[in-house]
This record gives structure tokens, C-alpha cells and sequence, in this order.
């Protein structure tokens, strides 16, 4: 969980760039949370993650599946227009997703942008932390 | 009447020095088509800045005051133009129609002119 710190710095790097965002976090495909910045506290932030998170990893599951079976190949990336505004998840290297909550009047095209790009940051960060993990003697 | 393609493919073809064109819904910023383009300029890029042009702009009208609509936003930059036209037509609403145009071939008055007769054949 090395990357925890860099992967938050580019989760609040995006609430930045789209303003219209209410929260984001990066998760394995398995559930776990990496980093999140959902909430008004740290705790509300943890919470409402690993609840999200859980929920996104079973919906992974069934959109891989939809897309693969449609001829469409592997998963990259997810939006549910809500009543209230927009869940967006975004591949985030082969393990691991970048997931968004936005209002109903965000820019979607910037909202794809820049979560396309945040999303192959944070896989890069995820990679770059597994990579160490496997060879601790080159640290 | 013309669709999405075919009003695009109008407006390279009537308009001089036209770079790259696009239909964009500035409710999603995403474009509904696009023409040319490409390395220099990313259209989908282009889609989505100016959308929050357009919005900026529709904002400070309703702070102003202003009971007025917008017809069309000109940025001139060094080297080229670039025209927003919003679209008003039945089933158009929400909808701009984007133009970048290199400014030693384009000529302003012929583009604004050619786009509002695209604008008129064009059906979504």
C-alpha cells in the first residue's frame, strides 16, 4: 500500500480538474480500497468506499462478462446515469479501477478525459507499488 | 435537410480553411459527430473545453440579466479561428456546432454565413 499516498494525490488532483465531482476512489478489482476521497472525514471516506467498492467489484464482474460476450473484448470502463447524477468506473491497469460520483450537470467528455488519464496514472502508481512489493531487495 | 455526417461534410467542403469541425451536445460535452481533426487537434478534447465555454458564457448571461440567446462565439487565436454556433432548430436544442478555421484562408463573414445555412438543413 505504498501507493496509497500517490494515489490519493491523484484522486484530489482530479476533484480539482473536474469540479463537478462529489467523490472518487481506487479499488482492486477484488473490492479492496486503495485510496479514497469520498467523504468529509477520513473515517465517512473509508466507510462509504469499502461499501462502494464491494458493490463495484460485483458490477466488474458482470460488465466484463457482458462485454466480453458481446464480442466486445476486455472491460475499460463503466457509466451509470443515476436520477441524482453520474457512477463512473474506470480501468485502472490490469487490478485495479478508478471509480467517480458526479453531479447530473458534470461534462461527461471531460469527466471520460480526464478519468481515462487519471485511471492509467493510478494503474501506473498500483504497478509501480507491486513491482517494489516483488523485489523488496531493490528498494 | 441534411444529417449529422452530411452537414458536417458541408461545412469542409463550403467553408474555406476549415481544421476541423464538430456537433456537440453541450448537456454531456460529448460530440454527436466530427470531421478532420486528428494529431494537432483532438476533437473529443476540443468537444469538451468548449462545451464549458459555451456554459461559462450561458451562466454570466443569466447573472447579467441578459433575456437574450446566444448566437455564435468567436475566439480568434494567433493563427486560427475558432466558431461556436448554437443551435435552435426543433430538436437541436443544446447542440453546438463547432468550427476551427485557419486564419490566413478563412474568411470570417462567409464562415458565420455558411454555418447558419448548415444549421438550417441540418436534422438530428
Amino acid at each position: 500500500m505504498t501507493a496509497e499516498a500517490d494515489v490519493l494525490a491523484e484522486l484530489r488532483r482530479l476533484r480539482v480538474r473536474v469540479p463537478q465531482l462529489t467523490g472518487a476512489f481506487a479499488a482492486r478489482t477484488d473490492g479492496v480500497v486503495l485510496a479514497a476521497d469520498i467523504g468529509s472525514t477520513p473515517e465517512e471516506a473509508k466507510e462509504r468506499a469499502e461499501r462502494l467498492a464491494a458493490l463495484t467489484a460485483s458490477v466488474l464482474g458482470a460488465a466484463a462478462q457482458l462485454s466480453g460476450v458481446g464480442g466486445q473484448g476486455g472491460f475499460r470502463e463503466l457509466l451509470v446515469r443515476g436520477e441524482q447524477g453520474y457512477t463512473g468506473v474506470y480501468g485502472a491497469g490490469p487490478s485495479a479501477v478508478l471509480a467517480l460520483l458526479a453531479g447530473p450537470r458534470v461534462n461527461v467528455g471531460r469527466l471520460h478525459l480526464e478519468a481515462r488519464r487519471a485511471g492509467a496514472r493510478v494503474g501506473d502508481l498500483i504497478d509501480d507499488a507491486l513491482g517494489a512489493l516483488e523485489r523488496p531487495e531493490a528498494n | 435537410m441534411a444529417n449529422t455526417e452530411a452537414a458536417l461534410k458541408e461545412a469542409t467542403t463550403s467553408i474555406e480553411g476549415v481544421l476541423g469541425a464538430a456537433l456537440v451536445d453541450y448537456t454531456s460535452g460529448m460530440a454527436l459527430g466530427t470531421i478532420g481533426g486528428g494529431k494537432d487537434l483532438d476533437l473529443a478534447v476540443a468537444a469538451a473545453g468548449n462545451t464549458d465555454v459555451v456554459r461559462a458564457k450561458v451562466r454570466t448571461m443569466e447573472q447579467l440579466g441578459l433575456q437574450d440567446g446566444i448566437e455564435d462565439i468567436l475566439i480568434t487565436l494567433g493563427t486560427q479561428y475558432h466558431l461556436i454556433r448554437l443551435l435552435r432548430g426543433r430538436g437541436t436544442d443544446g447542440l453546438f456546432l463547432y468550427l476551427a478555421l485557419d486564419k490566413s484562408r478563412a474568411n470570417l463573414a462567409m464562415a458565420r454565413h455558411q454555418l447558419k445555412k448548415i444549421e438550417s438543413q441540418l436534422e438530428i
